[in-house]
């Protein structure tokens, strides 16, 4: 299934890539998404799917966009 | 009395007099600070009614006790006095080198009454107070007023001052500082124009007074690295507030369209990225470590600094995706010293208002070089147009009528901060309840809100989490005056900030005793409230009538087919109400004044109107 990844922030700089379609081998939880991705796994992230928070347990969807972002505070 | 000086500067601008004054230790516990200080001064000086733009309102400069000591984000002002946007307190803070310099010319805070004769620059050097001529740079820019300031005096003196707008007293003229910081968005820099004071300028020499100066410094270059460390690690000020654009694009929470759409394909165009790439140089307050202020060229070739609200407010909400453009309308409103937020407001109302027909004329949204021309109008208040600009999103909307008010974009009077809350009621609550009108400094909570609870809850921890941010962002930050990005955006721990405040004061603080001075002060600008608006009603604290609109509706995307359910947020309303000790209009009752140690200042809001004893019980079966 294909996932669209969009990074918020700095963790473009640190992963290397901004948004990408990502194709995985049958379903995956968001955590298991995120574990390919080179960010640092102890910062605060938010992770939402199709505008919505999840769990890092949730189970994705061919077609998801996966939005993941440093957790801002509104300036 | 150690941490504060213990003096206030009183100017008369009529009568080109000043002189010292001291108050006391109870006065300096009570109220802290800043934004404390502020509150206290203007309720107790100021009579209900008085014409914000007249002589007999006050403005007030102040600090707090850790204000300009070398600390992470100390360099900040807080300049308040009686809005002419709002009609009641109205105050704003900006990074300033006035916070060190007044303080070290030994005062914690300074009041400026009055009206002077011509326009005037004021000059103070430690004792010696100076009303100087400013006719040269009356109807200049703020950064050409800046440039003049500086070659009379040096960089390293503390500045404020007002551009065009504040002359022309817009009602959302702000007060300027540095090269690029910017504070008082319920129109100081009009307070400021309609006294003819053009700038004020500080110098002091003096040391500030702290009870363990050694404990101070160690404490502070210390901890001034640390933040600058996090910041370098976590990445932040590499887009700085301006990565939040394409968070609250996917999100669903963006304006677009004078808030009437919450997301937008050509965002990415002027979002934190781009901006990082055409970064032109960084920019920061006094004493910071993770500088928040990246400037652009705008389309005309100028240095532009964007933060978020400025692209979120002069970019996605009048739908222009050219960030050159975004760049040159968040320079001019600089220039002219007018808030980007209500100056957006302003534009986006009135496109919106165009293409419903409530009134007519040639601006639609999208149009750059128009938004130039009528910033431009309204700074000077050229025109018809120009003035109906300048008084702000609501008044043209009682202007225009047919329905409009519903959708000016503002709470209060005040507009509405670069966050769509079409289906955040959490947020929309913070927005009601902020003290001084829809300002996004005092409660933030989308990210609780979406992570931590779900986006449909109207319950009581939200109004819980309004609470506790608004006694930490618009309550102590704002006493103690210091920035708040190191422990909202970096995580640099919050009980860092008693540790401060006892190295500077000698007592023993904890995080409670600042909540009840944040409480304190909350409920006293309540009373502003009461006294200017008897009447005040709980619809007082309702967000803009236009997110409960089932009519407009997102189509497609997150949040389709959902807005806010106005008698679930009035039962949300209720609990904040609740949880704060308000009666049902929102006011303060006279048990919780009594608490709070607000008895004779609730006396005085008597004379104006009515207050409750207690709030009705039981509250459990709202």
């Amino acid at each position: 299934m294909k996932i669209t990844v969009k990074l918020i922030g700095p963790l473009i700089y640190e992963a290397g890539f901004s948004e990408k379609a990502i194709t995985l081998p049958g379903s995956v939880t968001a955590g298991a998404l995120v574990a390919r991705i080179k960010i640092d796994k102890k910062r605060p992230t938010i992770i939402t799917r199709n505008g919505a928070s999840v769990e890092l347990s949730d189970i994705l969807e061919d077609g998801d966009r996966v939005v993941i972002s440093h957790i801002y505070s509104g300036g | 009395m150690n941490g504060w000086t213990g003096n206030i500067l009183r100017v008369n601008l009529t009568a080109k007099t000043y002189k010292k004054e001291t108050f006391s230790e109870e006065f300096a516990r009570t109220w802290i600070g800043g934004r404390g200080f502020a509150v206290k001064i203007l309720y107790d000086e100021l009579q209900p009614g008085i014409d914000p733009l007249g002589p007999e309102n006050k403005l007030i400069v102040a600090l707090g006790p850790i204000a300009g000591i070398p600390a992470p984000n100390t360099g900040k002002a807080v300049v308040a006095a009686k809005s002419p946007l709002t009609g009641f307190y109205g105050d704003g803070n900006l990074g300033t080198r006035v916070s060190e310099q007044l303080r070290k010319a030994g005062y914690d805070a300074m009041i400026v009454e009055g009206k002077a004769e011509g326009p005037t620059m004021l000059y103070i050097e430690d004792d010696k107070v100076e009303f100087l001529p400013a006719g040269e740079v009356w109807g200049k820019g703020t950064y050409a007023t800046n440039d003049w300031i500086y070659a009379k005096y040096g960089k390293g003196v503390g500045v404020l001052n007002i551009g065009q707008g504040g002359e022309n007293m817009v009602r959302y003229a702000v007060v300027r500082s540095l090269e690029g910081r910017s504070g008082g968005r319920p129109g100081m820099g009009a307070v400021m124009g309609s006294k003819l004071l053009k700038a004020l300028v500080v110098k002091g020499t003096r040391p500030i007074p702290q009870a363990d100066p050694q404990a101070m410094k160690a404490l502070g270059f210390g901890d001034l690295k640390t933040v600058g460390q996090i910041d370098k690690e976590t990445g932040w000020s590499i887009q700085g507030t301006d990565a939040i654009l394409a968070w609250c694009n996917e999100v669903a929470g963006l304006p677009v369209r004078n808030f009437r759409k919450t997301r937008h394909a050509d965002a990415w165009k002027i979002d934190g990225e781009r901006v990082n790439a055409a970064r032109v140089a960084t920019y920061g307050c006094p004493n910071c470590t993770m500088r928040c202020g990246i400037t652009i060229h705008d389309r005309e070739g100028r240095e532009s600094e964007l933060d978020y609200e400025n692209v979120g407010l002069l970019g996605s909400n009048l739908e222009i995706f050219d960030l050159d453009q975004v760049g040159s309308l968040n320079y001019l409103c600089d220039e002219y010293g007018i808030d980007t937020m209500s100056a957006g407001c302003a534009l986006s109302f009135y496109a919106d208002a165009i293409d419903h027909g409530a009134t007519k004329g040639d601006f639609k949204f999208g149009d750059a070089e128009r938004a130039k021309e009528l910033l431009g109008l309204a700074a000077r208040r050229e025109g018809k147009l120009g003035n109906l600009l300048a008084d702000g999103s609501l008044r043209m909307a009682r202007e225009f009528g047919h329905g409009s008010e519903a959708y000016a974009m503002q709470v209060k009077g005040l507009d509405v901060a670069a966050y769509n809350c079409k289906f955040i009621p959490g947020q929309a609550l913070a927005f009601g309840v902020a003290a001084i009108g829809a300002h996004h400094r005092e409660a933030w909570i989308i990210t609780f809100e979406l992570k931590n609870t779900t986006r449909d809850s109207y319950g009581p921890e939200k109004a819980a989490k309004v609470i506790e941010l608004q006694r930490i962002r618009g309550g102590m930050f704002e006493f103690l005056v210091a920035c708040r990005f190191p422990w909202i955006e970096l995580g640099w721990p919050l009980d860092n900030y008693p540790k401060y405040f006892n190295a500077a004061t000698g007592l023993n603080w904890t995080l409670e005793d600042m909540w009840k001075v944040a409480d304190r002060i909350y409920a006293l600008i309540k009373l502003h409230y009461l006294r200017e608006f008897p009447q005040a009603s709980r619809k007082d604290d309702y967000p803009p009538a236009v997110w409960f609109d089932k009519s407009n509706v997102d189509t497609e995307g997150p949040i389709a087919g959902k807005c806010l359910d106005l008698g679930k947020y009035d039962r949300l309303l209720q609990h904040y109400y609740d949880q704060r000790g308000y009666d049902e209009r929102g006011i303060p009752t006279k048990e919780l004044l009594n608490k709070l140690g607000l008895s004779k200042e609730a006396a005085a809001a008597e004379k104006c109107a009515k207050l409750s004893e207690r709030t009705s019980q039981p509250q459990a079966a709202r």
